[in-house]
């Protein structure tokens, strides 16, 4: 009975998968498309990561766009050619001049320490701190604001942690830095220098729980044995093992390279300011 | 749900209605009420430590650093009043905030109670994260003033922001009020 | 007993396959729906008939089902030598179709087209004072007009009005499209939409109601320079879909203390009726459901900047409905005082960038701080 079943039937209810769909060949960065550029290829600098990682989008798949992504470079190429916005590290002191229309001579100058950085694209910003007669303070700066006048870093050095937010709980004369600080001479072609320097923490209570964040750059803390085991509790050592983590976070090292290379023709430029600003440095160490 | 344990196990307890808890063990000299009440105080840290749990959806913030009713102030100018108080280690403490949120902000009036008095005081500088640009200080400052809007200090030793240039002198009023004063006896702005 | 259960009984009362297939056979021949609940020889309705989404009269479906043409390479290569062929420029410039139609002037009373945008980010941006605000990039992606539908044409196609009102004006309809999709996915019928203005079929397409001295000829481009910097617009997009939200998230109730004796209500919407004379819940009644994927509508939003290389537009706020990467459609604002002024019109019906020279690359609206001047002074008070 079976055989005098006609075959069509099954194949309206058992129908073959659909065929691969004809996709349009999307290439994975775009390349250059309308500005062709590519007689000059800049050899890619090994430091490109840290010294401009505000140019590296936010990893996040739902809000990239390339098309979006390179109108926000370009912005912040044209505006790095109006302001030169020089390389600079968490540890580093910068001296930050704003168009403030409140001040008397309506610029106002700020000296400190740069505890964290953040941010990608225009939305970049970092936080300066110091301690002015007795009273710590802290400003947080857009990097691609129009209202800064000019970024100087005094001195350009790394420390020992990504964060240095545990200044706050230090005691006062790390983070004290005159406002009449002259920039410090550093050698052409040097690498920037680490601080290694140990800072001493206030007694508890502090901001945060210190104890639990391996720092590298503050003193024994000097607390009782319980804290540290608790802290042992709350450590995460399998996350350097965590692949997708780390994917998560960071774009690959391709798209990178793209990123740069789109860049490559205002890397001259951006060099330029950024050993002119060293040359600066080395100039009124002079005098 | 075996790596929630003992903390899921709190927070049913926390959370369930009195006579359905097991009575545990009263402490030594707690009546029925205070074992409550201890009970329930103990609830909050074992919904804190929920919250740190790997995979918890209960989400705890920060502390906000609000300046709000009973916030304790830091003075920063040089009155009489104000020094003895901070010497004596007994800070002035914030009762009421003159702006409709109940929230201070740089530049905003609180009344504050020094000393077993009240006075008014304006805010020159505070913990909370601020906007980009304005400075964030270490401590929760004020300045006290009188009803006139004059301060009662003669110096500022610590530094003010210069929004404060912009904002006192829209809150001082013609013939009235005037808050510029402290603008006058300030050292440093920031 | 009626065919529908009688054919209900069969299929799902477990009988042989040859039965089912006898029953199915002779319901397709006598060409009656059964299983999707529509009436044949006296049955009724039942609830089993879903929503059904009803398309637009200009446009057909344009989904089919693809199966496997195995194809040749070489054969694949000619299809695509010929799509290419026929939708080159030069095939489309024949006299016929150059035929410019006429212009027509703005009025007050004027509406023109729209345009199909994508939402592709958020960045920010600052005014001459120094203050930041958020703006919504959209890129106006390969806008082409396809057909235009007079007056006449629409109302046949319009429900007719309860109340006769005579005051209405007349409107007429463009149909315009984005982005071009390869013509071997799509049907004939939707591929058939596109031959008067000889384009590639577009994956999206969308109605603009104009008046009819905004019409313009198919196969006119509009581009993001149809807005200029100081316009206002209202976005039309598709909210995110969040799926089943509770009404917390939903309705933003306030929910109930986590702790304090509250009983396993935390997130609930506690009590949802009054009592009384009105013992019901009334309709309307907020309660958990589905969250997003609705049309919505953002009026007012202040264009900052437009660059006519890229097609894109800077659009104020970072609230457009949507995700990144989502479609949206821009309108000229309906609010009164966003509309357009008799000493700053609109370039109208829109703006040939073919035809002019020397468009500018960027333009940014008189209050925004440009990139590439000096950073903010401030000389006087």
């Amino acid at each position: 009975m079976l055989s005098a079943v006609p075959r069509r039937i099954f194949h309206t209810f058992f129908r073959k998968p659909p065929a691969q769909r004809v996709t349009a060949k999307v290439p994975p960065y775009i390349r250059d498309q309308l500005d062709s550029n590519t007689d000059n290829e800049q050899p890619l600098p090994h430091d490109f990561r840290t010294v401009y990682p505000e140019f590296l989008p936010d990893p996040r798949p739902e809000w990239r766009n390339r098309l979006r992504e390179r109108l926000e470079r370009n912005d912040m190429l044209t505006r790095r050619s109006v302001v030169a916005i020089p390389e600079f590290y968490i540890g580093s002191i910068m001296a930050v001049t704003v168009g403030d229309r409140n001040a008397s001579d309506k610029t106002n100058r700020f000296v400190g320490i740069c505890i964290s950085r953040g941010g990608t694209g225009l939305r970049a910003w970092f936080n300066l701190r110091n301690v002015i007669d007795h009273q710590g303070l802290e400003i947080m700066y857009e990097m691609y604001s129009p209202l800064i006048r000019n970024i100087e870093v005094l001195r350009l050095e790394k420390r020992l942690d990504e964060e240095l937010l545990y200044l706050r709980d230090a005691l006062p004369e790390y983070s004290t830095f005159p406002l009449d600080m002259e920039p410090e001479l550093l050698p052409e072609g040097a690498p920037v220098p680490i601080n290694d320097i140990k800072v001493k923490l206030k007694p508890r209570p502090w901001h945060e729980r210190w104890e639990r964040k391996n720092l590298q750059g503050v003193q024994d803390l000097g607390l009782p044995q319980r804290f540290y085991n608790k802290a042992k509790l709350h450590e995460k050592p399998w996350e350097k093992y965590d692949l997708m983590m780390e994917y998560r976070a960071t774009i690959p090292e391709e798209e990178q390279a793209d990123i740069f290379h789109e860049i490559a023709p205002h890397y001259q430029q951006l060099e330029s300011s950024r050993r002119q600003s060293k040359r600066r440095l080395a100039q009124t160490s002079r005098y | 749900m075996e790596r929630w344990g003992a903390s899921m196990k709190e927070i049913e307890r926390a959370i369930s209605p009195p006579h359905e808890q097991k009575k545990s063990k009263p402490k030594e000299g707690l009546t029925g009420a205070k074992e409550r009440w201890t009970e329930a105080m103990n609830v909050v840290p074992a919904i804190l430590r929920a919250a740190r749990c790997e995979g918890s959806r209960l989400h705890t913030s920060s502390s906000l650093r609000h300046i709000q009713k009973q916030t304790r102030l830091r003075v920063v100018d040089n009155s009489e009043l104000g020094k003895s108080a901070m010497l004596e280690g007994r800070p002035p403490r914030c009762i009421h905030v003159y702006n409709k949120k109940g929230i201070g902000r740089t530049g905003d009036k609180v009344l504050v109670a020094i000393k077993g008095q009240k006075k008014q005081a304006i805010l020159t500088g505070c913990h909370q994260d601020q906007f980009p640009l304005m400075p964030k200080f270490d401590s929760n400052n004020i300045v006290l003033v009188d009803e006139n809007g004059s301060p009662l200090g003669t110096r500022i030793h610590v530094p003010i922001p210069t929004f404060l240039r912009k904002k006192l002198t829209e809150m001082s009023r013609p013939k009235g009020v005037d808050y510029t004063k402290i603008l006058a006896i300030a050292t440093r702005f920031v | 007993m009626s065919l529908l259960s009688v054919t209900r009984s069969i299929l799902y009362g477990g009988k042989n396959n040859l039965q089912k297939i006898e029953v199915i056979n002779l319901l397709l021949q006598q060409n009656t729906s059964v299983l999707t609940g529509g009436t044949g020889g006296g049955a009724t309705t039942r609830n089993m008939s879903r929503m059904k989404k009803t398309r637009p009269f200009w446009q057909p479906k344009s989904t089919r089902t693809l199966y496997p043409e195995e194809l040749t390479p070489s054969n694949e290569a000619f299809g695509s030598e010929v799509i290419s062929d026929q939708h080159t420029s030069s095939s489309t410039t024949s006299p016929l179709k150059c035929e410019p139609w006429p212009r027509g002037v703005w009025s007050e009373a004027s509406m023109r087209c729209g345009v199909i945008a994508r939402k592709i980010g958020v960045y920010p941006m600052w005014d001459n004072n120094g203050r930041r605000l958020l703006t919504t990039l959209l890129e106006v992606p390969d806008n082409e007009v396809v057909k235009y539908i007079p007056p006449e044409k629409l109302l046949e196609h319009t429900h007719p009005k309860k109340n006769n009102n005579t005051h209405t004006k007349e409107m007429a309809a463009l149909v315009v499209g984005a982005d071009p999709i390869d013509p071997r996915l799509v049907t004939k019928e939707y591929y058939g939409v596109f031959a008067d203005s000889g384009l590639l079929p577009k994956k999206k397409l969308t109605k603009f109601l104009i008046t009819p001295d905004a019409k313009l000829p198919p196969g006119t481009p509009l581009y993001a320079s149809h807005y200029r910097p100081g316009q206002y617009v209202d976005v039309l997009g598709t909210t995110i879909d969040r799926g089943f939200q509770g009404v917390m998230k939903r309705w933003l109730f306030k929910g109930m203390p986590a702790t304090h004796g509250v009983t396993k209500s935390h997130r609930r919407p506690g009590n949802i009726g009054s009592g009384g004379e009105k013992a019901r819940v009334l309709p309307g009644q907020k309660m958990p459901g589905h969250m997003g994927n609705k049309k919505r509508i953002l009026r007012g939003l202040k264009i900052w900047r437009v660059n006519t290389k890229y097609n894109v537009m800077w659009v104020q706020g970072p609230a457009i409905p949507g995700a990144t990467g989502s479609y949206v459609y821009v309108y000229d604002s309906w609010y009164h005082h966003c509309r357009h002024t008799p000493d700053n019109p609109p370039p109208f019906p829109t703006f040939f960038q073919d035809e002019e020279e020397g468009v500018e690359e960027e333009m940014y609206h008189p209050d925004l701080h440009v990139f590439s001047k000096p950073s903010i002074a401030f000389n006087e008070k």
